[in-house]
């Protein structure tokens, strides 16, 4: 197989993915809701979300290769439930989260459930139990979507009283990638494999070959790649929600209207 | 109009400086230590423009016999070290000293005993650096200082230590002063002046103090190891012990990099305040240029990796970190934009200020170019250590920090002095000084792709290198001769130089809303700012009471003693890290089998039991806090007291652990393990300690009634101290005690 030959073939249809996506589609789509919107993020977060888990980046991940398993990891942590969010706010203005859900969204613990995304699925029994299990590996999903959620809502929340203010706004989004940043030099740098089944991975659709041969993706590399895709790529996106962030700063406080004349 | 005089630091600040033969030495006015600062680090410019000249003028002509090579060595390191962090820091800590306060309204810094002990700390810093030739040998390794030549194997006089104490007491500066600065400007800011209105060089120096207090404790915490190696007979850093050099290379560009944005934001502030006053135009997208700053300081963290590029790190990192790193040109790049657009259709005064300030531009764009070209991991490997690189980091830090800094004497000195710079001196001043810089690093550029390699104290007769050569040394001498115009301009100005009067130049910013120089207060009254730039909106007779929809949301207000505290525990937190990743790197994986002791030696029960202790001393002293607070003396006093008594419960226990171990023959230097086992909690120790100290000055004023008089916050900022070695030993604790990873 070549490396075309796998980006056309190795999909795997993903029934509740795909359910799950349509449901949340016509849910969005339906009348009533419609006041204020913003589809494209919606849609751009149901399309990610379902890239992530039904084509070949979702395949790799199932026990091939770590750096894919890494891939789909960020997009479900840090791409996906930021847009949702976008796409759904202004629908979401007018309800305000139950007490587990303000438990849950406070702050400090939203960033725990964040960063713990992060790390806790990256311990190795966890790492490994998800690429065996189909039953962990949706609680997986399901789980970094949620964590995911949580740590975005105190930036992207719908009502703007329960947002950080600006300020602590960025100190929580770079701390965040600073955790973030962490984990990813230690699995770059790590003589040992954080995820040992991606070392041996069982090769059901015979991509090995072209993988480890064609692409030269040797079991320490794909680890340095998933390291390497957790502390650049991941950061960058905490630099994007930073620079939102501040762009709310100067949106609430605008300077006077500024008048082009010059003074005498 | 109505004006709101300004609630601000009144209660530190004393009514009268006083004049006299000590005034300066004993100051703690915000303006005094600015221009301390600035004198400081024109003298050590001098100092260090000499060595480089020494430099250039052995390097004039092929196989040179001026200084040895040994020499030459010292000449580079003392060199780089001095202009880096005696010269350019300085610089630029002086002018944000000076400034800082005057454009946001503020009548001192947040702080200004601790700034004064900023400003001393400089001169020490620089007296022991330099103490170094004394003893036996200035540093020879280069401002970066890579292991394992810094091992006393290799450097085996005193000057590397030296360094390593120069760079400790410049570090603890640095970091009080960012402090200071955060403080200064998130709680001292006049009515109205938002941190949407804020001149562009007071978020400059913002974000470089968070640049400062997040990265120069990394340094610290490296060079401190450093020292263990050096003075302990450790081996951190030197493989013969089972240490790792690469190690030293990677915690030295972690603060490395980071250091470079220190040493060029502030100067992108002054730049986007030269430029529009002089193009008569306000400055073309405020936000771009605040945001890509933050922008940078984010990735300036993540990028370090691309000083390695020869070392080996393997492709797959070499990729990733050239994309991050060719990443920086686009909010580099978006501030230049915004900086043409500035002058673009504008009625441009090119007063000397504003020749250094457009010269930066194509100067700083030069430099940022040649730096794109690194990132492309195979030039960078043809290159590298090449005066390629010289000629890079010339333009960037001379081309870009030295011509905004330039400008900026140009630019405020009227303010300082209260009298101009003579111009024509300053025409003189600015042709020599372009000439002589572009006639030095431009051919250096062509050296480097020649392949002469930097930090050679001579070279062989060449095609082409010897004239070369000979270029760059007349253009350093006609830089040398522009910086003797500078002085001169400076001693002839201070005496003859035209009255500036309050606002010479029309500028926008608070500063020149007062006299020149401005009194002991900045401002008898500071006005309501209404937006970015108050003197126009002032002249042009703004009344706030129309223009409701300009007022903006009110800001939180912030504890000025939390915010420094928080700061503080910011930087504490990079120094654990390091010490913390120093001994994960040594006692997990492949090095953790060593033989000799190791974490299995120790006492986790009884230090368990010692850990709590330390964890009910924050309880206790949250106790202590809600007492206070429900004004209930006796009983704070109490909690307070049992605090004291569980840290040094837990400090007997430390030292009991400690003498255990040196009972059984284990040492710092015994193996990896001991030594950054002891360094850990070593430092965790005198963390404890100081914090016991703060803890019992609090209990002093508790008992003598102090907090009964006025409301403080002296205890609930020690208390988040006391909260924070807290977690840091529960981490140490479950890390090296309970070996969680």
């Amino acid at each position: 197989m070549d490396s075309w030959g796998l980006l056309t073939s190795c999909w795997r249809l993903d029934p509740l993915a795909v359910a799950v996506c349509a449901a949340a589609a016509i849910a969005y789509a339906a009348p009533g809701r419609r006041s204020g919107v913003r589809p494209l993020p919606f849609a751009m977060a149901l399309l990610i979300f379902v890239l992530a888990l039904v084509s070949p980046i979702g395949q790799l991940a199932d026990g091939y290769l770590f750096s894919a398993h890494m891939l789909q990891h960020l997009l479900l942590v840090l791409v996906v439930p930021p847009l949702a969010l976008l796409g759904v706010a202004p629908a979401l203005r007018a309800r305000a989260p139950g007490r587990v859900g303000r438990m849950l969204l406070r702050p400090i613990v939203a960033w725990g459930l964040g960063v713990g995304a992060m790390w806790l699925w990256h311990e190795q029994t966890l790492c490994n139990a998800a690429s065996q299990s189909a039953v962990v590996h949706r609680v997986q999903e399901l789980s970094l979507l949620v964590m995911g959620t949580a740590f975005w809502w105190p930036v992207l929340a719908p009502r703007e009283e329960s947002r950080l203010p600006p300020l602590s706004g960025v100190v929580y989004l770079f701390t965040a990638c600073v955790a973030c940043t962490l984990l990813g030099v230690l699995i770059t740098f790590s003589p040992v494999e954080v995820c040992s089944v991606f070392a041996h991975p069982v090769d059901r659709l015979g991509v090995m070959p072209l993988v480890r041969d064609g692409w030269g993706l040797t079991v320490e590399k794909d680890q340095q790649v998933g390291g390497l895709l957790m502390w650049v790529p991941a950061c960058l996106v905490y630099g994007v929600g930073i620079l939102g962030v501040l762009a709310r700063l100067f949106h609430e406080h605008p300077a006077a209207a500024e008048s082009k004349g010059v003074p005498s | 109009m109505s004006t709101a005089t300004s609630p601000l630091a009144e209660e530190h600040h004393p009514a009268h400086e006083a004049d006299g033969p000590f005034a300066w030495v004993a100051t703690v006015d915000h303006k005094r230590i600015g221009i301390l600062y600035l004198v400081t680090a024109l003298f050590f410019f001098c100092v260090g423009g000499i060595e480089a000249l020494i430099i250039r003028l052995q390097l004039a002509r092929p196989n040179g016999t001026l200084v040895s090579a040994e020499t030459f060595n010292q000449l580079f390191t003392m060199h780089g070290t001095t202009m880096i962090f005696l010269v350019v820091m300085p610089t630029l800590v002086g002018f944000g000293n000076y400034l800082v306060p005057l454009m946001i309204g503020a009548r001192d810094m947040a702080f200004p005993r601790l700034n004064a002990m900023s400003y001393w700390l400089l001169p020490f810093g620089g007296c022991l650096l330099h103490f170094s030739v004394m003893a036996g040998g200035a540093p020879a390794a280069g401002w970066f200082a890579y292991a394992p030549l810094t091992e006393t194997p290799f450097s085996s006089t005193q000057g590397t230590d030296y360094w390593v104490l120069a760079l400790l007491v410049l570090g603890v500066g640095s970091v009080a002063t960012a402090i200071n600065f955060i403080a200064t400007i998130l709680t001292l800011r006049a009515p109205g002046m938002t941190m949407g209105r804020v001149p562009l060089f007071v978020w400059m120096t913002f974000v470089t103090s968070f640049l400062v207090i997040l990265a120069l404790p990394i340094l610290n915490a490296s060079i401190v190891l450093l020292l263990v190696d050096r003075q302990l007979d450790a081996h951190v850093f030197l493989a013969s012990g089972g240490g790792n050099a690469i190690l030293w290379q990677h915690f030295f560009w972690t603060f490395g990099h980071p250091e470079v944005y220190i040493m060029a934001l502030p100067a992108f502030g002054m730049i986007s305040e030269i430029i529009p006053v002089f193009s008569r135009k306000p400055i073309f997208g405020y936000e771009f240029v605040a945001a890509s700053t933050v922008a940078i300081a984010i990735l300036s963290f993540g990028v370090w990796a691309h000083h390695m590029f020869a070392v080996g790190l393997g492709h797959t990192a070499d990729i990733f970190f050239a994309g991050g790193s060719m990443l920086i040109a686009i909010p580099t790049g978006v501030k230049i934009f915004n900086w043409i657009a500035t002058m673009w259709g504008g009625s441009i005064r090119f007063t000397t200020a504003m020749l250094f300030a457009t010269a930066f531009l194509v100067e700083f764009v030069i430099g940022g170019l040649s730096g794109i070209t690194f990132a492309a991991a195979p030039i960078d490997w043809q290159v590298t250590d090449t005066y390629y690189v010289v000629a890079h980091f010339h333009y960037v830090i001379f081309g870009g920090t030295a011509f905004a800094t330039l400008g900026g004497i140009y630019y405020w000195f009227p303010k300082m002095s209260g009298r101009r710079l003579d111009e024509r001196l300053g025409k003189a001043n600015f042709w020599l000084m372009v000439l002589g810089f572009n006639t030095t690093f431009f051919v250096q550029h062509i050296l480097g792709i020649l392949g002469m390699p930097r930090r050679v104290f001579t070279y062989p007769d060449l095609p082409y290198w010897g004239v070369l050569n000979m270029v760059s040394t007349v253009g350093a001498c006609l830089m040398g001769l522009a910086s003797l115009v500078l002085v001169a301009n400076i001693v002839f100005s201070l005496k003859r130089g035209k009255l500036a009067g309050d606002n010479p130049w029309d500028g926008w910013t608070l500063e020149w809303a007062t006299t020149s120089p401005p009194p002991h207060d900045n401002f008898a009254e500071v006005p309501q700012i209404h937006g970015r730039r108050p003197l126009w909106d002032l002249a042009h007779g703004k009344d706030p009471s129309d223009s409701q929809a300009t007022k903006p949301k009110p800001e939180r207000t912030f504890d000025k003693g939390a915010v420094a505290v928080w700061s503080f525990i910011a930087s504490e937190t990079g120094f654990f890290l390091i010490l913390i990743i120093a001994y994960l790197f040594f006692n997990v994986g492949a090095g953790a089998d060593a033989p000799g002791p190791s974490a299995a030696m120790l006492d986790v029960k009884k230090t368990g039991a010692f850990t709590a202790c330390l964890f009910a001393s924050s309880f206790t002293l949250w106790l202590s806090e809600k007492s206070l607070h429900k004004k209930e003396h006796a009983a704070a006093a109490r909690w307070l007291f049992a605090t004291i008594a569980l840290g040094a419960v837990f400090l007997v226990g430390q030292g009991s652990e400690y003498l255990g171990l040196f009972h059984r023959g284990v040492g710092v230097a015994t193996n990896l393990f001991t030594t950054t086992f002891f360094t850990l909690t070593g430092f965790h120790g005198l963390h404890v300690t100081a914090g016991l100290f703060a803890l019992m000055i609090a209990l002093g004023l508790l008992l003598a009634g102090d907090f009964r008089r006025r409301s403080s916050t002296f205890l609930r900022t020690i208390g988040l101290y006391w909260h924070f070695v807290d977690v840091v030993w529960q981490v140490v604790f479950s890390i090296v005690y309970l070996r969680i990873r």
